[in-house]
């Protein structure tokens, strides 16, 4: 299932990628990694600021303060969204069958639950009436799996480039970490 | 003179046969991945500083930011060991290459500039309009450099002209 689904988004991207042509020129790929890169660091670094702050580094701040921060740190992510989907809309083969890739994007899934989580259960201690200036447990935990979701995904992706897909041989499980074609 | 024979020295020394040659994931994959994260960490960092006193997060003072020195200045010391490990495995790769030298002088101007600002925010008078322009210019000169030393690092792959001695 999840493996005839891998194989369908890899024919659909090669057949009609709006974007491999612009990416195969010179400096294209270069230019698009460096933005990965500038990217991350502007999301790790607000949204590091904000899980800091939670666990309790600079704790006279009020926390609503420091989550200012936060649309920096969701630019970071859209600069990163876009250029990622750069490169698997260029190379979709070296992206969907690489199980580096597959645990990164398990963790972006995890880190973005997580931060879902923050809103739900934490946003009356956080922005309400009268905040309270040491983040309830339940928060700390959560900064706490958001900086390590993050880290994960940093080295996941570091990792892609010494996962490359090999072609398919004998078993192959549910899903596919080889290239079937 | 050449330095060729120091890199060939380098390069068959037993660190940097095992940072390149190990098949194991803590060795040349490990310290990549380090390196990124120290990135994160080090510039992440240092670019939210310079982002607030550009004006982002008003309500966050600026002295609170000593706080998170010591995550930022963890992120430059992993990314300097992890950096030394890198250039022990690959020495021809990355000296020379000018690239290699324009990240290390970028990197060494924004850490000049962090320092100063750090000492700005520390002992300077934040209600006098000249320091606060002073500062204001070192945050752009820092996102300038830090960008710069990113952007170059990234290019080491796509610009060296030779990989081993």
């Amino acid at each position: 299932m999840i493996a005839s689904a891998q194989v369908w988004l890899v024919s659909a991207i090669e057949r009609h990628s709006p974007v491999a042509d612009l990416m195969r020129t010179a400096w294209a790929w270069p230019i698009a990694e460096s933005l990965h890169f500038l990217g991350l660091c502007l999301l790790v670094g607000a949204i590091g600021s904000f899980d800091l702050r939670l666990l309790g580094v600079a704790r006279s701040v009020p926390i609503a303060a420091v989550h200012r921060l936060i649309p920096w740190g969701l630019l970071g992510f859209a600069i990163n969204v876009a250029s990622g989907l750069m490169f698997v809309l260029t190379e979709p083969d070296q992206y969907i069958y690489n199980p580096s890739f597959h645990l990164k994007v398990l963790f972006l899934g995890i880190a973005g639950v997580n931060a879902s989580l923050f809103y739900v259960t934490s946003f009356q201690q956080a922005f309400g009436r009268s905040p309270s200036l040491d983040a309830p447990r339940r928060a700390k935990v959560i900064a706490l799996v958001s900086l390590c979701a993050w880290m994960t995904v940093i080295v996941c992706g570091r990792m892609i480039t010494f996962y490359r897909p090999g072609p398919c041989v004998g078993d192959r499980g549910l899903i596919l970490t080889c290239d079937p074609d | 003179m050449s330095i060729d024979p120091f890199l060939v020295w380098l390069e068959s020394s037993a660190l940097s046969e095992w940072v390149v040659g190990s098949d194991s994931l803590l060795a040349f994959p490990g310290i990549l991945a380090l390196h990124a994260i120290g990135m994160a960490f080090a510039a992440g960092l240092a670019a939210v500083l310079d982002l607030r006193i550009l004006g982002v997060a008003p309500g966050v003072p600026l002295a609170a930011f000593r706080r998170f020195m010591p995550v930022l200045w963890t992120g430059f010391w992993l990314n300097a060991a992890s950096g030394v490990l890198l250039l022990v495995g690959y020495p021809t790769k990355a000296l020379t290459n000018p690239v290699f030298y324009l990240k290390l002088l970028l990197i060494g101007v924004a850490m000049v500039l962090l320092v100063r600002i750090a000492r700005l925010i520390e002992h300077g008078d934040m209600a006098a309009p000249a320091v606060a322009r002073t500062l204001r210019r070192l945050a752009i000169a820092s996102l300038v450099c830090w960008s710069g030393a990113i952007t170059a690092g990234r290019l080491l792959a796509y610009t060296y002209t030779r990989l081993r001695a």
